[in-house]
């Protein structure tokens, strides 16, 4: 093999080696996600604080993967927690089972469930993993960036 | 609901006519929707409901062209014509259907997502099917206050009615309650009770399954699952001996709702339920249900596992004999037949007895009569209704009597109550005793009538021997003269045909302090009739073995206790009054360490070392309907879907005490009535809670005055059998010359006023 050849064959290398490395500090940073990234889910409410679930387990029905757990109860006037007649008194993701295909989104009349950018779930135990309507009604307490939409890829 | 008649195409003199270009043929007088769904094709309909009489077209769904006819016509209304060309399938039928859906979804909330009936809405799945997809209207829709309480059992949502007036026919035209009607008229029309109050009726719940919307929906149902989250189960009910067909909703593991099959069974029920069928299934998660087996012992009561009890009852029922075995009416042919087993393998010389009344010598005359079905009272010119009270005792029949009269027939009832069908047509009152002055008056008119149907209660006849028979005289002497038993207990037939007597032999065994170990199954005897002598009777035996599904009564104090499944939750076969063997379906697993009946008892015929050849309940049946002439040609492939009836009687069994001789004591004879809430699943169903019943003693105004009881409000009844007091209702429309108390009410104690055999007592009023 001649000299040149083998420099030929380094260029690659060589030119790599002198350019600036680009790490992520993950954990502490991230890297944005696509604005259609299917992540972890989010429960909704309307402005004034009624949650928009109304239990009405369309997107029990609409799970492939029957990951989701709906008992609806009725709304009382002194105890008004959704806008409809009916919410969802248990609301339960098990994240262990859930394929993010976001069929809940797409069947939730109200738009009360949404997939977000947040995919960091992993947990010690395995009951940790089912998540209740009080976690996904929170913000996910680690929040990953959203790159801006790309101009139209068509 | 199926919403259209069922036709029956082989009949004679079909029709043809044609339909979508298909020539086809359908019996003269059949509706159009009716013979076009028989052939496979859908006219939609919302109003139309075959059951409720002749059809009203409000709701202008069934729209199709007829040839020759000017405009689109209603199929609902329209009969089969001969040569009739229709089209449901243009494009003017197409744009009607856009039209009628249009209108009828303009006030309607489109609040599927939380209404109870989404999912399973004949109103949802047609405007998929048939409907435009959008509308035109930008106005705002109506708005009533939502949801009303119809009752404590049904909730109404004025917003979603589409006032196709099929819960208003039913109240009018089938119950003929008369509660519910259409308030105002045109766009104001709404559903209201006449009264303003709650809709109250023993069948009330049946307008759930009529609405053809969300508008009327359950209140025990209210948004505990989605139709995609259940699993529907053919069953039978067994809260009485008609064994109407019925559907068990499951959701997470429990009986969640019960509703009419959605293909009724004509000859039984015809899809109609009473209350108690529909909303005693929370009695399954009753507090007091048995879910873990328990051994009992002189320091204490411990929950164990069930090979643990098993093994336990299996060391008593091992002891030397004799045994005894005691089923409850409720209990299936399947556990009936192996506590037979049992009793001539292992536990050989074993009594086996049923709490029901098992065969009564008076009444073989009358069964011999030729028999009839349920449907066949819709034809019966004059329908003679002797003893019983069919309206609490064995509810569906009400609805078949009431449709008999309305179609011209005439009822006339002979008995020792007033009860709710009284009123319509002449009634005979008679004391106990003098059941024959009755049949007798009805004599006259049985003669005349040319489809005469006999509707005779088996526990009122059992012991009026005199009346029974002149009653197999007249049905032999009239053509076309027929009878059906009123039965007394849920599935007495059933334990009937396997040769299961009465419980006289045993208790009077138990007496002697002969029996070592009881076995009981599904039983309650220190709550069914002759309870004092029952609880003096099993104070006297050496242990006892409760299968049972509820604590209280005998369950609190066995030895060990087998938690067993209720009807609701296990396979079996009850075999009707009118002698249709039906299958139970099991529409949830037992709770806890619950399980079947017919499981247990294997399992302890196992332990006992006579381990039987079959490990199944359809195994164990076709076992029993090959030794028993009375089930032969039977199996679970035979009864199906809808049923098979027992073609032999059932044997005669040795059951001395039945159908003997005048009342006992002294003082006023003694007519017991049961209330179709007054039960103990009744009482224990909590969303029967707003309507259920207690006992009471009710004296005619002039029999109260003469004891110098107008005023007291809590009477004491001696009986020679035993006493209890209840509070005192006197009516002045009750007849004279007996008192009246309500059997069956969990804690009122009637029953320690009556033999074992129920036979007739007389009892001493006095105030309390």
């Amino acid at each position: 093999m001649s000299r040149a050849a083998a420099l030929a064959g380094f260029r690659v290398t060589f030119s790599t080696m002198l350019r600036k490395p680009e790490v992520i500090g993950y954990p502490e940073r991230k890297t944005p996600v696509f604005p259609r990234f299917r992540g972890r889910h989010r429960l909704w409410t309307h402005e004034n604080g009624l949650e928009k679930c109304v239990g009405c387990s369309l997107c029990v029905a609409a799970c492939p993967a029957d990951c989701i757990r709906v008992v609806a109860e009725e709304n009382t006037p002194e105890r008004r927690v959704s806008a409809g007649e009916r919410f969802a008194h248990i609301y339960e993701i098990n994240m262990l089972r859930c394929i993010f295909c976001g069929y809940c989104e797409l069947a939730c009349p109200f738009d009360a469930i949404t997939l977000e950018a947040e995919y960091e779930m992993s947990e010690r135990e395995r009951h940790a993993e089912i998540y209740t309507k009080e976690m996904l009604l929170a913000p996910h307490p680690k929040p990953v960036p959203v790159r801006a939409e790309e101009p139209d890829a068509e | 609901m199926s919403d259209y008649a069922p036709v029956n195409l082989s009949a004679p003199d079909q029709i043809e006519f044609e339909l979508n270009r298909r020539r086809l043929a359908a019996p003269a007088g059949t509706m159009l929707v009716d013979a076009a769904y028989a052939h496979g094709v859908e006219v939609p309909v919302f109003c139309y409901e075959p059951r409720l009489g002749g059809p009203i077209g409000a709701c202008r769904m069934c729209l199709v062209h007829v040839e020759g006819m000017r405009g689109l016509q209603t199929a609902c209304s329209t009969q089969v014509q001969p040569d009739m060309v229709v089209r449901s399938d243009t494009d003017e039928v197409r744009d009607a259907h856009d039209g009628v859906l249009e209108l009828l979804l303009a006030n309607h909330p489109l609040d599927c997502p939380v209404c109870d009936k989404g999912g399973e809405c004949p109103l949802q799945d047609r405007t998929f099917k048939f409907g435009p997809g959008k509308t035109q209207f930008v106005e705002h829709k109506r708005h009533f206050p939502k949801p009303l309480d119809l009752s404590s059992l049904i909730a109404l949502d004025r917003e979603r009615c589409i006032t196709c007036f099929r819960c208003v026919r039913f109240s009018q035209e089938v119950a003929e309650d008369g509660h519910l009607i259409m308030r105002e008229r045109g766009g104001d029309s709404e559903i209201a009770t006449f009264t303003g109050d709650h809709y109250t009726g023993r069948f009330t719940g049946n307008v759930i399954d009529l609405c053809p919307v969300g508008a009327l929906t359950s209140v025990p149902y209210r948004f505990v699952a989605r139709p995609w989250d259940i699993k529907n189960t053919p069953s039978v009910c067994g809260h009485c001996p008609v064994g109407c067909n019925l559907e068990l909703t499951e959701h997470e593991g429990h009986v969640a709702r019960v509703t009419g099959r959605p293909n009724p069974n004509y000859s039984v029920e015809e899809g109609w339920l009473c209350d108690k069928a529909r909303f005693a299934y929370p009695e399954d998660r009753a507090p007091d249900r048995v879910r873990q087996p328990l051994i009992r012992d002189a320091a204490a009561t411990r929950e164990v596992a069930i090979e643990e009890a098993v093994e336990a009852a299996a060391l008593l029922l091992g002891r030397d004999g004799p045994h005894a075995f005691l089923l409850g009416p409720g209990a299936t042919v399947e556990e009936g037949f192996l506590a037979q087993e049992l009793a001539s393998g292992p536990c050989r010389g074993a009594l086996v007895a049923q709490l029901g009344l098992g065969d009564a010598p008076a009444l073989a005359g009358l069964r011999a009569a030729p028999a009839a079905q349920l449907d066949d009272i819709d034809r019966a010119d004059l329908v003679v209704l002797v003893g019983g009270d069919p309206a609490n005792q064995q509810p569906v029949v009400e609805l078949r009597i009431r449709k008999a009269v309305r179609g011209g027939g005439r009822l006339v009832s002979a008995g020792p109550r007033r009860h709710p069908l009284s009123g319509l047509g002449p009634s005979y009152i008679t004391p106990p005793g003098r059941l024959l002055d009755g049949v007798r008056a009805a004599g006259p008119a049985f003669r005349a009538a040319r489809r005469p149907l006999v509707l005779w209660d088996e526990a009122d006849l059992a012991h009026e021997p005199a009346a029974a028979a002149e009653l197999a005289g007249l049905l032999g002497a009239t053509r076309g003269a027929r009878q059906l038993e009123l039965g007394a207990d849920v599935n007495g037939a059933g334990l009937s045909a396997l040769g299961i007597p009465g419980a006289a032999d045993l208790v009077a065994a138990l007496e002697q302090g002969t029996i070592t170990t009881l076995l009981t199954i599904h039983a309650q005897p220190a709550e069914s009739a002759g309870a004092a002598r029952w609880a003096e009777a099993l104070g006297r035996v050496g242990a006892v073995v409760a299968l049972a599904s509820h604590g209280g009564g005998i369950a609190d104090s066995a030895a060990v206790v087998l938690p067993a499944a209720t009807h609701r939750e296990q396979e079996g076969v009850y075999v009707s009054m009118a002698k249709r063997a039906q299958r139970l379906r099991p529409g949830a697993a037992p709770p806890g360490g619950a399980a079947p009946g017919w499981e247990l008892l294997i399992a302890l015929a196992h332990r006992l070392g006579a381990a039987p050849a079959y490990r199944s309940p359809a195994a164990t049946f076709a076992a029993a309907a090959a030794a028993r002439p009375a089930l032969a040609g039977l199996s679970y492939d035979v009864i199906g879907e809808l049923g098979a009836l027992l073609h032999a009687a059932p044997p005669a069994t040795t059951n001395g005490a039945v159908g003997g001789g005048g009342a006992d004591g002294t003082g006023l004879p003694l007519v017991t009535t049961l209330r179709i809430f007054g039960d103990a699943a009744a009482h224990r169903s909590d969303a029967l809670s707003g309507v259920r019943q207690g006992a009471e003693v009710v004296l005619g105004a002039g029999e109260a005055e003469r004891r110098g009881l107008a005023g007291a409000a809590q009477v004491r009844l001696q009986s020679p059998h035993g006493a209890c007091t209840l509070p005192l209702r006197v009516d002045p429309r009750c007849p004279d010359g007996a008192v009246h108390a309500t059997l069956g009410v969990p804690g009122a104690g009637v029953e320690r006023l009556l033999a074992v055999d129920r036979s007739p007592v007389r009892v001493e009023v006095t105030a309390a």
